[in-house]
């Protein structure tokens, strides 16, 4: 058990010491004594001259200046003085006499504390309980026992502490006077303590009577002590002599509870380091013994009385047995009695309290959370009497022990399971506690209806109930200890008892660890969203110095410097993880995608344009399967996937982040671990950090392998259920479809055939629509026929007879040449066209001939000129003017002229001569390269120059009587 | 005469104006009808578009899911991934056909369709230019006819009704092409789109016979249970629920 759990479980049982403050008194009284009864009894005087009383009364010089010093000692502590008091004598003074401790402080939200610290926090107010009712003790009792050491303790806070230490003084000097002239010290001695004892027990038994006032209101914490000191309190008076030596045995054994508890602990863990609280232990026993071992000494004085004590013993023996056997009913009893209690008062508090403030207005918040895990523990519990019931076996009998540890064993795996949760959400419970607290009216209706529901114990807080199961489960293991303290190791339900003790133990521890695991797994699985200044607040030195370890740490291990710590199996389970990660994130983005389609599939209303069809079949049994489509089949189906495969995949998806925060912690602390691993012995944050690691591995060892199993699942089932709407999906449809399709005019015809018939209908239906089209852009896409001016008309008979009627254009806006050589147009005026380029290539520019002026004009707005009647075939393209030198020279005559137009390729035109271009609207050609005739004469009509494009597509005007016509060779 | 020509223009600009009314009505009808083509057009080619992507995003769900390492762990659920993806292949595939023959049949001839549109607007814009024409020739010919008949005067109403006979006959050839063609047109549409939308629902039975056959067999092998919606979101609930009670699950 961890070093935390020990010191609370410690702590926890300083109730169990509410005699201490009794014995611890008495024993700093006896303690002084001891050297001199010792020196009396058994060593003989060294000298042998010295008188008996010389010496006796510097025995009492120095016994008075030692309890002079003890005395100082305790008015130092009792009045908090600094100086610590001495350790060996006073464990547990502290904190039951000083004042009333605080009410226990809300416990911060998530704050890293076990279930035992709340089971502290609650020990505080029971002492502050207790102290209180040593307070209010009737000051007669006190004054009355004047004598008795008691006094010191109880009267302590209302004298001041002089008055304590001449109390005290005077105390001591009788006592130290009694002793001194008594000759038969050690029987005085046992009178004395006797005597004390009654007095005790009178004491005790006002203390019980106090406690059972508390015991209406909270567990008790011990075995019933009131009939048990009862019961002793009856054998004491039988026999006074035997029970003050049974009081000394019960003093050897110290506190039952404390040790039974240690013994427990050590029994778990066997770790006990050397800390202050087993010196403390270890002081304490070595006190007790030695105190036991002087009383025996003393009491063996003379040979008689030896024979005499023997003879006791075994009447002793005797009465011992008969009274474990007592001790082990009560404290059977005991059990079951305070679980009966405990069980009423959770279901006063679930059941009564609860109603009560749901009727509030308004109903407290997260009411139902604060009960949420309260009515699994009330179940177990009740289940767990109701087994003790049924057996028919009262707790009178031998037999009852064996029922109880069968009953407590067969439930403990539900008590665990129920106290578990129970335990792990008890945090959450005190928070939601606080948040009515920080409302006062709030809190004052729940006081008032706690107060009004439950009147007969003195609750005031919710707590006060919740607390309990939290208190119940820490107890059955002391419970059951007791009575096995209590049972001879003869009897039958021995080992029984031995194994339940044992497993309620192990119940406790792991309830402990499941809380540890929560808390650790709880502090590190959320993804901090935190901004950029937020996290700057948060850089402190440690978490620099932390960060730059693991940073360096992860370096090393990158580099091969140091050996990562490999955990194999943890890898494979991360790896695999990692895989299911990537594989939901996926199918998630996929499932989305395919919802995304579908909502556009959904947005297409194909349905609302019918083509005024309204009389057709088909267009209207369209219209009716999309309208069903759309408004019923597909909403449906996409409300099914929504649900059932969108929405449990983004709920797998954000379970996906606690695992995987928890893996990247995992890696920081394996770093952080890594560095301190080596080391041998740890400081208190080294073994921390060791086991944050531990706890972490070891947590996602266990859960990891379970989460990725049911998210497999989950997929596969989501899969499934994937197929099934498309199933349903396709059954609609196709029933949908299928009873419409049965009423179209071609349902009858076979699959393959009826597509042929559509593909061709279509083809055909596509053709007749290209007859049409056709028809009616010839009829009246045609060109305007403009109505021709005789201007007009002049000039188009003009053009047609120079160009042919191919070349003529017309202008369908006008134009105003903005550039060089650009010429202006009038719409509608006929131009032909010469060039579909200007001289530098850009087809933008055509250069036309306007009838007598030439120049460009721009392409676009031109338009072919079509004739209401056929023209001859196009002339011929190169009409080189008459009465050139070239015909001459050639003896070409003009009637060649039909023969050129037939085989005009038949013909070239070369440069005759060198030209070399002098301007920009030249260009150079050698004597006999062939050249193309563009325009057999310039802008302004001027037949001496001929526009030409050279070889190279050079373009220019050269001197026409330059050029030459030839034969084309026979090889082109 | 010439009194008498006036008023046969008279009455021959009011047959017009009756006949050019009965164009545009036309006109408007088709204008709703090129309308709605365009729109179905666009809003077929959309849904077609989107049923692709979704059997896609099907068969990507499938692929992805076979192709993870996830599968390799188990072989049951690797079968189970196997005949997913072999199931939304085929589906792909059937899906593939039947957008295809959507294709040939629906939309293209609806493509086609709204493709004639352009054309006839041109040339219902033609006969606009050309009532334009007619109009202003023959208002400059009223307005010699008006005038004083002086010598030059007749000459040029001469002249003007020369002019104004051909673009008349133009127009009025023109429109009565118009009024003949586009009812033809508008009422071609029924028989032209009525196979298109056999076709369509055909190609839709076949697809949706075929897809239910492949998801009753897959559904057979993956999914035996055969819940109902409700126990399917308690048995997912189960199961986050499970996963939520883990320690190293955030719950938020």
């Amino acid at each position: 058990m961890s070093r935390r759990a020990f010191v609370s479980r410690e702590r926890e049982t300083s109730i169990g010491r509410r005699l201490r403050p009794h014995w611890s008194a008495q024993r700093f009284m006896k303690r002084p004594s001891r050297p001199i009864g010792r020196v009396s009894a058994t060593s003989p005087s060294p000298t042998g001259c010295c008188s008996q009383s010389a010496y006796s009364a510097v025995c009492v010089c120095v016994y008075v200046c030692v309890c002079m010093y003890v005395c100082v000692c305790v008015c130092v502590c009792v009045c908090g003085h600094p100086f610590p008091p001495p350790p060996l004598f006073f464990p547990n003074w502290p904190p039951l006499l000083s004042t009333p401790p605080p009410p226990p402080p809300p416990l911060p939200p998530g704050s890293h504390t076990h279930f035992y610290t709340v089971f502290l926090s609650h020990t505080h107010t029971r002492e502050y309980a207790l102290t209180h009712s040593c307070r209010m003790r009737p000051s007669s009792s006190s004054s009355s026992s004047s004598s008795s050491p008691l006094c010191v303790c109880e009267s302590v806070e209302k004298v001041t502490p002089v008055c304590v230490c001449v109390c005290v003084c005077v105390c001591v000097c009788v006592n130290a006077a009694d002793f001194y002239f008594s000759r038969d010290g050690a029987q005085q001695d046992r009178q004395r303590e006797r005597e004390r004892e009654r007095e005790r027990e009178v004491h005790h038994s006002w203390i019980q009577d106090s406690a059972q006032a508390f015991s209406d209101m909270e567990v008790p914490r011990r075995p019933r002590p009131s009939s048990c000191m009862l019961a002793l309190q009856q054998a004491a008076a039988k026999d006074p002599r035997s029970s003050a030596l049974r009081e000394e045995n019960d003093h050897d054994e110290g506190d039952p509870f404390g040790e039974e508890t240690f013994g427990g602990d050590e029994e778990l863990d066997g770790s006990l380091d050397g800390s202050v609280e087993t010196s403390e232990l270890a002081g304490m026993n070595a006190t007790l013994s030695s105190r036991g071992s002087c009383s025996e000494e003393s009491s063996t004085s003379a040979e008689e009385e030896a024979a005499e004590a023997k003879k006791k013993r075994e009447e002793e023996e005797a009465a011992a047995k008969e009274r474990a056997a007592q001790r082990q009913m009560l404290a059977i009893e005991e059990l079951v009695h305070s679980e009966r209690n405990y069980l009423r008062l959770l279901r006063l508090s679930s059941g009564t309290i609860r109603n009560n403030l749901q009727k509030l207005q308004p109903p407290p918040a997260d009411l139902d959370s604060v009960f949420l895990d309260i009515e699994d523990v009330i179940d177990v519990s009740s289940r767990l009497l109701g087994l003790l019931d049924q057996k028919l076996v009262q707790p009178g009998d031998p037999r009852f022990l064996e029922t109880l540890c069968e009953s407590f064993l067969g439930l403990s795996s539900d008590i665990e399971a129920a106290y578990k949760e129970y335990l792990a959400n008890y945090n959450q419970v005190t928070v939601v506690e606080n948040s009515y607290k920080q409302k006062e009216a709030l809190w004052n209706d729940v006081v008032r209806v706690i107060k009004t529901s439950a009147p007969e114990v003195n609750a005031t807080s919710l707590s006060f109930f919740l607390v309990m199961p939290v208190q119940r489960i820490a107890r059955y293991p002391l419970l059951l200890q007791t009575i096995q303290k209590h049972t001879e190791k003869t009897h039958p339900a021995y080992a029984l008892l031995e194994r339940t003790a044992h497993t309620s133990i192990a119940l406790n521890y792991r309830i402990n660890e499941y809380k540890r695991f929560r808390e650790v797994a709880d502090k590190y699985k959320k993804t901090e969203t935190l901004t950029i200044k937020d996290k700057i607040y948060r850089l402190n030195t440690h978490s620099i110095a932390k960060k730059t370890a693991r940073f360096g740490q992860h370096i090393r291990h990158e580099t091969g410097m140091a050996p990562k710590l490999v955990d194999e199996e943890f890898d494979a389970l991360e790896g695999f993880f990692y895989v299911l990660e990537h594989g939901i994130l996926e199918l998630l983005e996929n499932v989305e995608t395919y919802l995304y389609h579908l909502q556009g599939f959904l947005s297409c209303r194909t349905e609302e344009f019918d083509l005024d069809m309204d009389g057709e079949k088909a267009p209207i049994c369209y219209k009716e399967i999309t309208t069903a489509l759309r408004q019923w089949i597909l909403p449906t189906f996409e409300k099914r996937m929504r649900t059932l495969i969108r929405k449990p995949l983004g709920a797998l998806r954000d379970l996906l982040v606690g695992p995987r925060n928890l893996i990247r912690k995992r890696l920081d602390k394996l770093l952080d671990y890594e560095l301190i691993e080596a080391k041998s012995n740890l400081s208190y944050e080294e073994q921390d950090v060791a086991n944050t690691y531990r706890t972490m591995n070891t947590l996602l060892l266990n859960e990891l392998p379970q989460f990725t199993g049911v998210a497999l699942q989950m997929i596969w089932s989501v899969l499934g259920t994937f197929s099934c709407l498309h199933r349903d999906l396709a059954a609609d449809m196709e029933q949908l479809f299928q009873s419409f399709a049965q009423q179209l005019p071609h349902s009858s015809m076979e699959r393959g055939a009826f597509r042929e018939w559509a593909e061709s209908a279509v083809l055909e239906g596509a053709r007749r629509l290209e007859t049409l089209c056709r028809s009616v852009e010839h009829t009246l896409n045609g060109p305007v026929v403009q109505p021709l001016s005789p201007s007009s008309r002049r000039r188009l008979k003009q053009l047609t007879d120079k160009h042919g009627s191919g070349k003529i254009y017309q202008v369908v806006g006008s134009v105003v040449g903005s550039r060089d050589l650009d010429l202006n147009l009038a719409r509608g005026e006929l131009v032909a066209i010469i060039s579909e380029a200007d001289t530098r290539g850009d087809k933008r520019r055509w250069l036309v001939d306007a009838g007598g002026p030439r120049g460009y004009a721009p392409s676009s707005k031109l338009i072919r000129y079509h004739q209401p009647t056929e023209d001859p075939p196009p002339s011929p393209q190169l009409t080189l003017p008459d009465g050139v030198t070239e015909t001459r020279r050639h003896s070409y005559t003009p009637e060649s002229q039909p023969m050129t137009v037939m085989s005009q390729p038949c013909f070239q035109v070369l440069a005759a001569y060198d030209f070399t271009a002098t301007g920009n609207h030249e260009v150079s050609v050698r004597a006999g390269e062939p050249v193309r005739v563009l325009e057999p004469r310039d802008k302004r009509g001027n037949p001496e120059w001929s526009l030409v494009e050279a070889r190279g597509g050079a373009r220019g005007y050269v001197p026409s009587n330059y050029l030459a016509i030839a034969p084309r060779p026979p090889h082109h | 005469n010439t009194f008498m020509l006036y008023y046969s223009f008279k009455a021959r600009l009011q047959l017009l104006g009756s006949t050019v009314l009965i164009a545009g009505v036309e006109a408007t009808e088709n204008q709703l009808l090129e309308d709605q083509t365009k729109k179905l057009h666009k809003d077929m080619k959309k849904s077609t578009e989107a049923d692709l992507a979704m059997s896609k995003a099907a068969v990507k769900i499938s692929a992805d899911l076979l192709s993870n390492p996830l599968c390799e762990q188990d072989q049951a659920f690797l079968d189970s991934m196997t005949a997913l993806d072999t199931a939304m292949r085929r589906m792909d595939s059937f899906n593939q056909e039947k957008v295809n023959q959507i294709q040939k049949t629906v939309i293209d001839p609806l493509k086609k369709y709204s493709g004639v549109f352009p054309s006839l607007n041109m040339a219902v814009k033609r006969r606009e230019q050309a009532l334009q024409d007619y109009k202003r020739l023959q208002s400059k010919a009223e307005k010699y006819e008006e005038k004083e008949k002086t010598g030059p005067v007749m000459v040029k109403l001469h002249q003007a009704r020369e002019e104004l006979r051909p673009v008349r006959e133009d127009f009025e050839a023109k429109n009565k092409q118009l009024l003949d063609e586009m009812p033809k047109f508008y009422y071609s549409r029924i028989d032209y789109f009525q196979p298109s939308f056999e076709a369509l629902i055909r190609a839709q039975v076949v697809y949706f016979t075929e897809m239910y056959n492949i998801f009753s067999e897959l559904t057979d092998q993956i999914d035996q249970a055969g819940l109902t919606d409700e126990q399917r979101e308690r048995e997912t609930e189960a199961k986050l629920s499970e996963l939520r009670a883990l320690s190293i699950v955030a719950d938020d």
